[in-house]
């Protein structure tokens, strides 16, 4: 028998529910080591036998509090580097061989950011942040290259950082500072939005892609929210004015319309010139405006965000059954004031996400897939950046401003085989003393059909049938009968050519893109 | 009798005695019939799509030239009537960094004088929406829903292949379908069964990546969303091993005769031209060029032929110029059509920014051999008097009009999978002609005649057709926009003269259409008060 009609006998593991039938109700029992593999994989970049231990036995809400953390009082990330603080001239406004070094500078530090986020979500442990950061920076798209050059990233570093902080706040907060970032004013045209000559861009998407969604707004209404939003300006460069510092926002009033402006069917006041100041157009415009459309679209906006991020954390194609779920979501959405941390507490730490129908059915994004795999072997991401970029997920530089389409759309004929080559290639750097090492941390390494059914477990989102264990043990034995295990294991350069092995076969699994 | 009809019966009638006869032998479990494949899969005829993506600015590629409306709304940004490039002596301009330098000077003004270029003017849908997502979306899945909550998930080539291909993804075509240069696979190429296509942008390197690539793993039974996404992710990766190698061969063996140089859409098109010259037989390919939405500064202030616009429209038209000469040259030009699409057009008010905002009705292009395509201007100018409550231009044709040229014309669709694959009966504007010998057509053009009487029609009004011999027809009346407005007659008409009722109709503008297997005939009417 080859292997392939081998392997079509072993199909599924178990029958199970085809959908899910658990409600949002707390989920009751202490959490199981595939419970916490579960959880882990939906909120980390793929879990470690270190962090699964510390979840096994927990409830689910005091496991997920400690996943979610306290951004209010955490401890910072690390700097990237030293020019984060450094400024450079505006590369429009010189001449071409300075812009190319200028621009030059910023293709390396922008390479650095990245690199430097991917090494943050490898090595995090808890709180997980870089999740639910990821889910934001792909929700607040902001792009390095855009039409007009490119945004420098030293704001795309601090937007980050903004990013981070404001993961688990009120969603109407965090669309306020979202609106007046210096990055996202860069981006969206909010720097050229002035007095007698808006500029639309951002004030269309802070609906249609960031809060509301499309058909909850007319022309007009994203016509008046640019003349709220005119006169706001960002400080970028060495050589720009920079009245709040650098890496700042400010304000320029012969910029702004004063006169009144009619939104969502609700007014807001023409001013004077003595109340034309930062201050007083933050609060009395900026914030009335995404006041009115939270206090104007409370329904739409609960029902956008729910299902943007119950299609993140649970299954990106609802079905028609889940919308009790997505309903009770949003009422606790909407009940909390759109506090973001009841939401996502109770989303994951439900039933429903615990519903084994929910399990496995997620298709991993490159990062999952790529940091996932370093995580769980313990080795690092030489050129991650670029591996992403190459499986379409160059990060703070998705393709447009709406973002990646993510799911399905992440595995094309083009970006399938370049993620495998690359996990591939870090496979081959798994050292054999590391190989050794990883084998003896999994309990029951002694019998190699239980290290097979462990490994599978820990690597796999739902559990493989007999004949495809049986198929992995003969890759992993490579000829040897299995008594001769022990005694592979005890030879670091044995057991690591045919760890390697094994793992060359799981990454190319189907089941191992999903989580 | 079209060949294909012919060849479906004739399989029909010899598959009970074949299968007697082997008795014994081992019988494929599906059916001839059904295992037959369509037309298109027979013909090597080839669609090339190109995806204007950011909705470009319609007013400033066809210029309204003989208009002073359009100077007037565009102060900065109007291109001076001097400067544009005038179609014969017609009222039809181009921007010049478009036009390039006339006849086999390159660019689209060549192309029209070389009888290769048709242009569509107007193009797009009711309710338009001016998000670049959703309008893509819209125009990609030829769907247009009002409810935003419908998510397109399906693009109409996709639906096209999965609806006429009844055993795909189980049995996959030797060479991709559809084959779409860099990117993530579009939704264009996406089908409820599957994706139809591929994405690839170096074939050395997809060969080396996709080579092996198939899971060990068989497919699982689709009982529920895990095994739905474990397959899909198994047929992506079966794909991917199965193409590399057809599109690697096609790739060595195709060569190119032109400079596309080594960027941007010209060298996409250059990908495209050296796989069909190698052999790839695949069916449409999809390039992307994008940079459109020019909401700041779309054209240097002092010099019209330079800025961001303007280096676009003269990266579309070098390209498509240098891909039409290598075609000619290459003998494969008249297999080949291509068209542009874009999401939307853009404001015909500029805004403060030098730029201008999304818009409306935009414009298409469609290039191809002189017999494959009717090379003119299709609709007329713009009109800048009469704009929407948006201020917005209105359409002239229906977005899916060139869609069912290519289906039915170029693809050779029957005019049911093609209302079934729109969703709705849409007349072709036949810009494109059919290419596909068929054995018998029922009619030939000649055969008959249409007449409406009176023109115009009043309270009732009639059709008087006449043909050369009996033959089966089915009548319908359009909008102009190419909609289905009612049917006349579906069924066959005698010999000679007939006349028939129209069915009642509000005032306005129509369009008549007679079908007979191949053969199509318009013709239009008004309907007054």
């Amino acid at each position: 028998m080859n292997r392939r009609a081998f392997l079509a006998l072993a199909r599924t593991g178990p029958a199970r529910t085809a959908v899910p039938t658990a409600s949002i109700a707390p989920y009751q029992q202490p959490l199981t080591r595939d419970d916490a593999l579960h959880l882990l994989r939906r909120t980390t970049f793929g879990p470690t036998l270190e962090l699964v231990e510390q979840l096994v036995g927990k409830s689910a809400e005091e496991a997920v509090a400690l996943l979610l953390g306290n951004s209010a009082s955490e401890p910072p990330v690390p700097s990237p580097g030293q020019w984060v603080n450094q400024a450079q001239e505006d590369p429009r406004g010189v001449d071409i061989v300075t812009r190319g070094q200028i621009e030059a500078t910023w293709q390396s530090n922008f390479r650095n950011l990245q690199q430097w986020w991917i090494d943050l979500m490898r090595t995090e442990k808890f709180p997980a942040r870089e999740k639910l950061t990821l889910f934001w920076s792909g929700h607040f798209t902001t792009e390095f290259t855009y039409d007009l050059g490119y945004i420098p990233p030293q704001v795309l570093y601090r937007q980050n950082l903004m990013l981070r902080r404001m993961r688990l706040s009120n969603f109407r907060s965090f669309l306020e500072e979202v609106t007046l970032d210096c990055a996202m004013l860069e981006y969206l045209g909010g720097t050229l939005n002035v007095a007698g000559k808006p500029n639309e861009n951002y004030a269309r998407e802070m609906m249609e892609l960031y809060s509301t969604g499309i058909g909850w707004y007319t022309e007009g209404d994203v016509k008046e929210a640019a003349r709220v939003l005119t006169g706001w300006k960002a400080s970028l460069y060495s050589d720009a004015p920079a009245p709040n510092g650098l890496f700042n926002t400010w304000f320029k009033p012969s910029d702004h319309d004063i006169g009144a402006k009619q939104f969502l069917g609700l007014s807001i006041p023409a001013r004077d010139q003595d109340t034309n100041t930062e201050y007083l157009v933050r609060t009395g415009e900026v914030r009335r405006m995404i006041e009115i459309l939270f206090g104007q679209r409370a329904e739409a906006i609960a029902r956008f965000m729910v299902g943007k991020l119950y299609r993140y954390f649970v299954y990106s194609n609802p079905e028609a059954s889940d919308a009790e779920v997505l309903a009770a979501l949003m009422d606790i959405f909407v009940a909390n004031d759109f506090e973001l941390r009841p939401l996502l507490t109770t989303l994951l730490s439900s039933e429903h996400f615990f519903d084994p129908a929910n399990r496995g059915v997620q298709i991993k994004s490159p990062a999952d897939y790529v940091v996932g795999l370093a995580r769980q072997m313990g080795v690092s991401l030489p050129g991650a950046a670029d591996a992403l970029a190459r499986m379409e997920q160059d990060l703070i530089d998705p393709p447009d401003v709406s973002g990646w389409r993510e799911y399905r759309t992440w595995i094309s004929t083009k970006t399938l085989p370049q993620r495998v080559q690359y996990v591939q290639q870090l496979i081959a750097s798994l050292a054999d003393t590391q190989a050794q090492e990883f084998v003896r941390s999994f309990d029951r390494w002694q019998s190699v059909d239980s290290f097979v059914a462990e490994l599978t477990r820990f690597l796999l989102p739902r559990p493989v049938g007999t004949n495809r264990l049986s198929y992995y043990t003969s890759v992993l034995l490579a000829g040897a009968p299995n008594y001769e295990w022990p005694a592979i294991v005890n030879n670091a350069q044995a057991v690591g050519t045919r760890l390697r092995a094994l793992l060359r076969t799981i990454v190319k699994a189907p089941d191992y893109h999903l989580c | 009798m079209r060949r294909r009809d012919f060849l479906r019966t004739a399989a029909a009638l010899t598959t009970t005695a074949a299968a007697t006869q082997i008795a014994g032998l081992p019988v494929r479990a599906s059916s001839p019939l059904l295992s037959l494949p369509p037309q298109v899969m027979e013909s090597d005829n080839v669609l090339v799509i190109i995806q204007l993506f950011g909705g470009n600015d319609a007013l400033n590629t066809v210029i309204p030239a003989e208009d002073d409306e359009y100077y007037r709304i565009r102060p900065t940004l109007a291109i001076p009537k001097s400067r544009a490039w005038r179609w014969l002596s017609t009222d039809l301009y181009l921007h010049p960094s478009l036009a390039g330098n006339g006849l086999f000077g390159g660019g689209f003004g060549g192309l029209m004088d070389q009888g290769r270029l048709a242009i569509v003017q107007d193009v797009g849908y009711d309710n338009p929406n001016l998000s670049h997502f959703r309008s893509t979306d819209i125009w990609l899945s030829g769907i247009n829903s009002s409810d935003p909550f419908v998510r397109l998930n399906e693009g109409w080539i996709g639906r096209y292949f999965a609806r006429v291909l009844p055993d795909f993804p189980t049995v996959l075509p030797s060479h991709p379908l559809c084959v779409q240069i860099g990117g993530t696979l579009s939704l264009l190429f996406q089908s409820a069964k599957g994706d139809v296509g591929i994405a690839l942008s170096d074939p050395q390197k997809f060969f080396e990546l996709g080579r092996g690539s198939t899971p060990d793993e068989e497919p699982l039974p689709e009982t529920d969303a895990f095994a739905r996404e474990f397959n899909y992710v198994r047929s992506v990766a079966a794909q991917a091993d199965q193409y590399a190698q057809a599109v690697l061969d096609a790739y060595n063996r195709g060569r190119t005769t032109v400079d596309y140089g080594s960027r941007g859409l010209p060298a996409q098109l250059g990908m495209i031209a050296r796989l069909i010259s190698g052999g790839l037989r695949t069916k449409v390919y999809l390039c992307y060029l994008g940079g459109f939405d020019t909401h700041v500064q779309q054209q240097d202030a002092d010099e019209i032929t330079n800025g961001v616009h303007p280096s676009l429209l003269a990266q579309l038209a070098n390209g498509v110029a240098l891909f039409m000469q290598d075609a000619l040259q290459q003998g494969f030009a008249q297999r080949v059509v291509g068209i542009t699409i874009s999401e939307f057009g853009r404001r015909p008010y500029e805004n403060g920014s030098r730029g201008t905002d999304h818009g409306a009705a935009g414009v298409q292009f469609v290039f191809g051999d002189g017999n494959s395509i009717r090379s003119s201007r299709f609709g007329t100018a713009p009109n800048l008097h009469e704009l929407d409550s948006n201020g917005d231009l209105i359409y002239q044709h229906d977005y899916r009009r060139l869609y069912a040229d290519i289906l039915l014309n170029w693809f050779d669709a029957t005019p049911e999978d093609t209302a079934a694959i729109l969703g709705d009966r849409i007349a072709p504007l036949n810009v494109i002609k059919r290419r596909t010998v068929t054995s018998t057509p029922p009619l030939e053009p000649t055969d008959s005649s249409l007449m409406i009487v009176p023109n115009p029609v009043g309270t009732t009004g009639e059709l008087h057709v006449h043909l050369k011999r009996l033959a089966p027809v089915s009548i319908d009346v359009y909008n102009l926009r190419g909609q289905f407005v009612g049917e006349v007659f579906h069924g066959i008409l005698p010999e000679g003269y007939s006349r028939l009722p129209l069915p009642p109709l509000r005032v306005g503008s129509y369009l008549l259409q007679l079908q007979s297997g191949d053969c199509m005939l318009h013709t239009r009417f008004v309907v007054g008060q």
